[in-house]
């Protein structure tokens, strides 16, 4: 095989990983640093790094949760870069301010201000399983927590989350 | 849990679900550059470091260190093995992944070849095992899920060390420990406490050069 034809093969092989995992990377990243600028800065670097590690993904099947990763740790290195404080609710950016002002109705827009407003701590594996589908075991695994901590997060979380909605 | 307690939960996740749906824009893909494919694991690109004082800590050891062995003349290696162990990881997207499958014997014996060294699993869950090279000396690449996430371990046989060299990366720690003849990298996520791990694998490992 000629080296531009691995290169070309290594090029499908990519933009097919992509295709399929562009969209939850971007929402990842969103979640992650309730910035939208932001995530398609730390999307652009994930895409970066995952090229230049491409051929070492020898199990497609771990894809999805291969990428995820990467963009966990660049949105560690983006805000450990630029130390960044988190993110003031009640002093948005432009840019966060937009986050949440696309919801198509008021309902929604109230439940992602309240997921905004969580701790990191139990938006992540909020989002790992809720919009990512992964098990409590699989967040544990890619948070480095015990499953006993997940689970206590969750929980939290969601009532964070009722007793948000319902003082709306 | 009650049955509308559980009706309750459902239809929360059901509002969560449509709300982190948000809007993903239209993919602009980056300027991706050629890749070398002859061995992406040996490319020697340096990490950045965004802690340059910690980094300059550890580059301060190992010049020292460099300098106490080219000295004495007994050990090999050079002040660059730090900022080889850190490149290598970002070429080893392996050692990133987290999960709960360990390799199999067969892979952690063709990653360990008997003519290097013997390494014991113990009770470690050993997720990747691959045969790398650093410095252009072969170095069985294992990776072990500690409490924080994935932990990098190198067993570098023909790099010998004086004293252990502590350093410091982007989101991650680690220490080159000497070992015999050979050394063991060890690096992990900044949160992992890797004193115990020492330990072990110093207990698992034996060199068979």
């Amino acid at each position: 095989m000629t080296s531009s034809s691995t290169e070309g093969g290594r090029r499908k092989r990519f933009d097919g990983l992509v295709a399929v995992y562009y969209p939850d990377m971007f929402r990842y990243a969103a979640w992650l640093c309730r910035d939208r600028a932001i995530a398609e800065d730390v999307v652009q670097e994930a895409l970066l790094r995952a090229w230049k590690a491409l051929d070492s993904l020898r199990d497609g099947a771990a894809a999805k949760q291969w990428l995820l990763t990467i963009v966990r740790r660049e949105n560690a290195r983006y805000f450990e870069r630029r130390r960044l404080e988190t993110v003031d609710i009640d002093n948005l950016s432009a840019a966060q301010a937009a986050m949440l002002a696309e919801a198509p109705n008021e309902e929604l827009a109230d439940m992602r201000e309240a997921i905004f407003e969580l701790d990191d701590d139990y938006r992540e594996p909020l989002v790992l399983q809720v919009l990512m589908g992964y098990s409590t075991n699989e967040i544990a695994a890619m948070m480095g927590l015990k499953q006993g901590a997940v689970l206590t997060r969750l929980h939290r979380a969601r009532h964070k989350l009722m007793d948000s909605m319902a003082d709306e | 849990m009650s049955n509308g307690e559980d009706n309750k939960f459902q239809e929360l996740d059901l509002k969560i679900a449509k709300a982190l749906q948000i809007d993903v824009p239209p993919l602009v893909m980056p300027e991706l550059p050629e890749i070398d494919d002859t061995n992406v694991t040996i490319l020697p690109v340096r990490r950045r470091s965004t802690r340059p004082l910690w980094f300059a800590v550890a580059a301060s050891v190992v010049l020292a260190s460099s300098i106490a062995l080219r000295m004495s003349g007994v050990f090999t290696t050079d002040g660059s093995l730090t900022g080889e162990v850190l490149a290598h990881l970002d070429h080893e997207p392996g050692a990133l992944q987290v999960t709960d499958i360990a390799v199999s014997d067969e892979q952690l014996a063709r990653a360990v070849p008997a003519r290097l060294a013997t390494f014991s699993r113990g009770d470690a869950l050993v997720t990747y095992a691959m045969p790398c090279k650093i410095n252009g000396r072969t170095a069985p690449h294992l990776v072990i899920q500690g409490q924080h996430g994935p932990i990098t371990i190198l067993l570098m046989p023909e790099e010998k060390v004086a004293v252990a060299m502590p350093f410091d990366g982007d989101n991650v720690h680690g220490v080159i420990i000497p070992a015999g003849d050979g050394s063991i990298a060890i690096v992990g996520p900044r949160e992992e406490a890797l004193e115990s791990i020492r330990a072990d694998m110093l207990e698992s490992v034996t060199w068979t050069t």
